[in-house]
């Protein structure tokens, strides 16, 4: 893992737990245990949020269920499918 | 047994897109073409500006300072629908919006006019209406999103059987803006290319607007006859803040209830006009709840939103309307918008407007917070000696007194008993409730996205009905609340604003709806109960009292009733200014679980009436309907009454309140407000002081108290339409 992925990780962290407002801290979420159905307490209101709070401070659209299973994996496949869509030619 | 009163429908107006008028709307279901359109009435940025919606066209050129939308869509149809005849007894209308479009130019602007927002509160339309149309009873608002006319009707229906009323127009009416435009596209609910319900491909629904609005009369004259409402039925799914129960159940429920109501078999219906919004998840369950009540045998359906778009509360209405005209016309409405049906649904919907004799249809809506509400409607009878002929007017009837088996309030000293300690050492109770009076409502899991507004009602409901000692959940659970949830709307509007209405949170928009803490209790609680709320400004709290007695005349033995405010940094000094600053400004509110009355000792609570001078002036509501309840029976029973007088009637209370001393020699006056403070679910808290006052045979004002030789009091409102309530013991 590199040091620009971990970053985004804990970012990503922190956002989760201010976003959802999740009584938990963001050192305390497992980075790769999955967001949704698990300890959490995540459920499909949350990720709304979450799409709509990645798509406005990334630019990243997570607009198909196929691409919620793949994003909301883990923290870091989120942080995986965030850098591969930015990264790739903007429309 | 009297046999109760029939119900029927003499008056129909409708505004939708693609239609002004119930002829227009005739002609469009004979051959329908779909209106929809990029939405005129406010500006979209980035990817909403590709959305379609329903927009009643004609109808967007207003100057700044004009009645909002929803008013001028409501008074239309309400107009329509009434025609040339006198006014009706009572309004109950269904809206979720109120004046909020023009509200969100107005905050966006940052203005702080006085009277900038005077027609925000969802109450206003329902209110302009009755000065509109000289309304002098009942003017009951029903806020429960996407299944309000449903529930509208029922209300109506309730208050024509109780023999309250013998004439009511009961309607909805939205309109579009961005609160509900962008809260539906961020829940990922619209569809790209307009609603294709029951499709393969459907995508979601196209959000729309109107009015709609049926005439109701017990009594009416044979020849004015469109249908007859045969029956209503309500449930909550208990499932989920917005998604509907994925086996249909609470929808099944709901459908099963009207048709009980209405005494008929599902054998018997002709036509269902589904709710049939075009999300997946809803026609997915519908058409599941559509299977359990009518098995394989289903009876012609289609919805029409595919045609009209979702109008959110006016759906119900609108689409009441065409079951009319199903039923007058003999015409089974296509379900537009369809290519290719979903074989899964197992549903096979009209695809044509087709000519068939349709005798009897059940209109299903269904709102968020799991609220189903469907009505039947039959055709005209045909005997005329079927029908009552009506007498007198005013309808003279009375309800009945119900127990109060448990109560709960939050004031700015604490919870009932801390509230009543302070009054009885003489302290004011005004202010906002502290946090640590409610935050321990439910589980931190269960309200981490809660605001103020549903933790306040979500403990009140905890705590009265662990004081009444009861274990089951409730038969009816209904809650009032005049401006709803404040920091939820609040925040949802900045955020779009931040972003140039761009992105705002799903999870606000979700609590921002009116009866999104109503829905929180139901979940917490597990009642699967009719689910109501009622937004009615001052009288929020009394209307949700008139219409839970109402309910329980015709059979539910028990109910949660509750109201309740919350106070909101920015948006409640300019929604209702005169209460919410100065040093009376409040929240809080109170619940009280009832029962029927059955001998038990405890306090009992009857809704004894509501007047209005029809012209929205206040002077004389309040003494009118004192006159009137002293013909019934001799004032002086009262050991005292409690007045409230919301701030911003102000001067104009002086004279109401002199004159009503003067009726009321021997019984001290009250003005409560003094000592609870401004809020306008203030009379809750005062009701469920009362309730313990006759009790102790005391009431908590002094230090010692005033003794209560009758245990009995008196609870005034006044206002434009002034109420009465008594408590005793």
């Amino acid at each position: 893992m590199t040091e620009q992925t971990d970053s985004l990780v804990v970012e990503l962290a922190h956002k989760l737990v201010e976003t959802l407002g999740l009584d938990t801290t963001a050192d305390l979420v497992d980075p790769a245990a999955p967001l949704i159905g698990a300890g959490l307490g995540i459920d499909s209101i949350d990720t709304l949020e979450l799409v709509v709070m990645i798509e406005k401070d990334y630019g990243v659209k997570i607009d198909t269920r196929a691409a919620g299973v793949e994003a909301f994996a883990s923290l870091i496949a989120l942080a995986a499918y965030i850098r591969q869509r930015r990264s790739a030619p903007s429309p | 047994m009297i046999p109760r009163p029939r119900v029927f429908v003499t008056g129909m107006g409708v505004i939708c897109a693609g239609a002004g008028s119930v002829a227009e709307l005739r002609r469009l279901l004979r051959e329908p073409k779909r209106s929809f359109q990029l939405p005129t009435v406010f500006p979209t940025a980035g990817e909403s500006a590709g959305l379609p919606v329903a927009q009643v066209s004609g109808f967007d050129v207003a100057p700044p300072d004009a009645l909002p939308r929803t008013h001028r869509l409501a008074l239309q149809a309400a107009r329509e629908a009434l025609g040339v005849g006198p006014a009706p007894d009572a309004i109950v209308l269904g809206t979720t919006t109120g004046g909020i479009l023009t509200t969100e130019f107005a905050l966006q602007a940052g203005c702080t006019a006085p009277g900038a927002y005077r027609f925000h509160g969802l109450h206003t339309v329902a209110e302009h209406l009755a000065v509109s149309l000289g309304v002098r009873g009942p003017v009951v608002t029903v806020s429960t999103a996407c299944s309000s006319a449903a529930v509208a009707m029922s209300v109506a229906t309730a208050l024509l059987r109780s023999g309250l009323a013998r004439r009511v127009l009961a309607g909805a009416a939205d309109c579009i803006c961005r609160l509900t435009f962008h809260g539906f596209r961020q829940l990922q609910l619209v569809a790209p290319q307009g609603s294709a319900p029951l499709d393969i491909q459907r995508a979601g629904m196209t959000v729309g607007e109107g009015a709609g609005f049926l005439l109701l009369e017990s009594a009416p004259n044979q020849r004015a006859i469109v249908a007859e409402v045969l029956g209503t039925g309500m449930s909550c799914d208990a499932y989920h803040a917005t998604s509907p129960h994925p086996e249909g159940t609470g929808a099944g429920l709901a459908m099963r209830r009207a048709l009980q109501d209405a005494g008929v078999d599902p054998s018997v219906i002709d036509y269902v006009n589904l709710h049939g919004t075009g999300t997946v998840d809803n026609d997915a369950a519908e058409a599941r709840a559509m299977r359990q009540v009518f098995g394989s045998s289903l009876p012609a359906l289609s919805s029409t939103k595919g045609l009209t778009g979702h109008a959110l509360a006016a759906a119900g209405a609108i689409e009441a309307v065409i079951c009319g005209i199903a039923i007058s016309d003999g015409l089974l409405p296509a379900n537009t918008g369809l290519q290719a049906v979903d074989e899964k649904l197992e549903l096979h919907p009209v695809r044509d407007p087709t000519r068939a004799r349709v005798g009897r249809v059940l209109s299903s809506s269904f709102g968020f917070g799991g609220n189903n509400a469907c009505l039947v409607l039959g055709e005209a009878p045909t005997a005329p000696a079927a029908i009552e002929v009506g007498t007198s007017h005013p309808p003279a009837a009375r309800l009945p007194p119900l127990r109060v088996a448990g109560a709960a309030c939050l004031t700015a000293s604490g919870d009932l008993a801390e509230t009543w300690k302070a009054l009885l050492a003489g302290q004011s109770v005004a202010g906002f409730v502290p946090e640590a009076a409610f935050s321990k409502a439910a589980p931190t899991a269960f309200i981490r996205r809660l605001r103020r507004l549903p933790r306040l009602m979500l403990a009140l409901a905890q705590t009265a009905s662990r004081a009444s000692g009861r274990t089951s959940p409730p038969d009816l659970l209904a809650a009032g609340t005049a401006w709803g949830p404040l920091a939820e709307t609040q925040d949802f509007l900045r955020k779009l604003f931040e972003t140039g209405d761009q992105f705002s949170s799903p999870m606000d928009f979700i609590g921002s709806v009116h009866n999104a803490p109503a829905g929180q209790v139901a979940l917490l609680l597990g009642a699967q109960a009719p689910n109501w709320t009622f937004s009615s400004g001052d009288r929020s709290f009394e209307q949700t009292l008139l219409c839970v007695s109402l309910a329980m005349t015709s059979g539910a033995p028990s109910a949660l009733v509750m109201a309740a405010e919350a106070h909101e940094a920015r948006l409640s000094p300019l929604f209702d200014p005169a209460a919410a600053t100065g040093p009376l400004a409040s929240d809080g509110g109170a619940a009280l679980v009832l029962v029927a009355d059955d001998g038990a000792p405890g306090a009992r609570v009857r809704w004894l009436g509501e007047n209005g001078n029809g012209d929205g002036s206040v002077q004389g509501a309040a003494v009118a309907l004192c006159a009137h309840l002293a013909a019934q029976a001799p004032l002086d029973c009262y050991d005292a009454v409690g007045v409230s007088v919301p701030a911003a009637i102000g001067a104009d209370a002086d004279a109401e309140l002199l004159r009503l001393t003067e009726m009321l020699p021997s019984c001290p006056l009250l003005t409560y407000r003094d000592r609870l403070g401004q809020h306008a679910s203030v009379s809750a808290t005062a009701t469920a002081l009362a309730a313990r006052a006759v009790v102790e045979g005391v009431l908590p004002f002094g230090p010692d108290g005033i003794s209560l030789r009758h245990r009995r009091l008196l609870l005034l409102l006044l206002g434009a339409h002034a109420t009465a309530v008594e408590v005793f013991a």
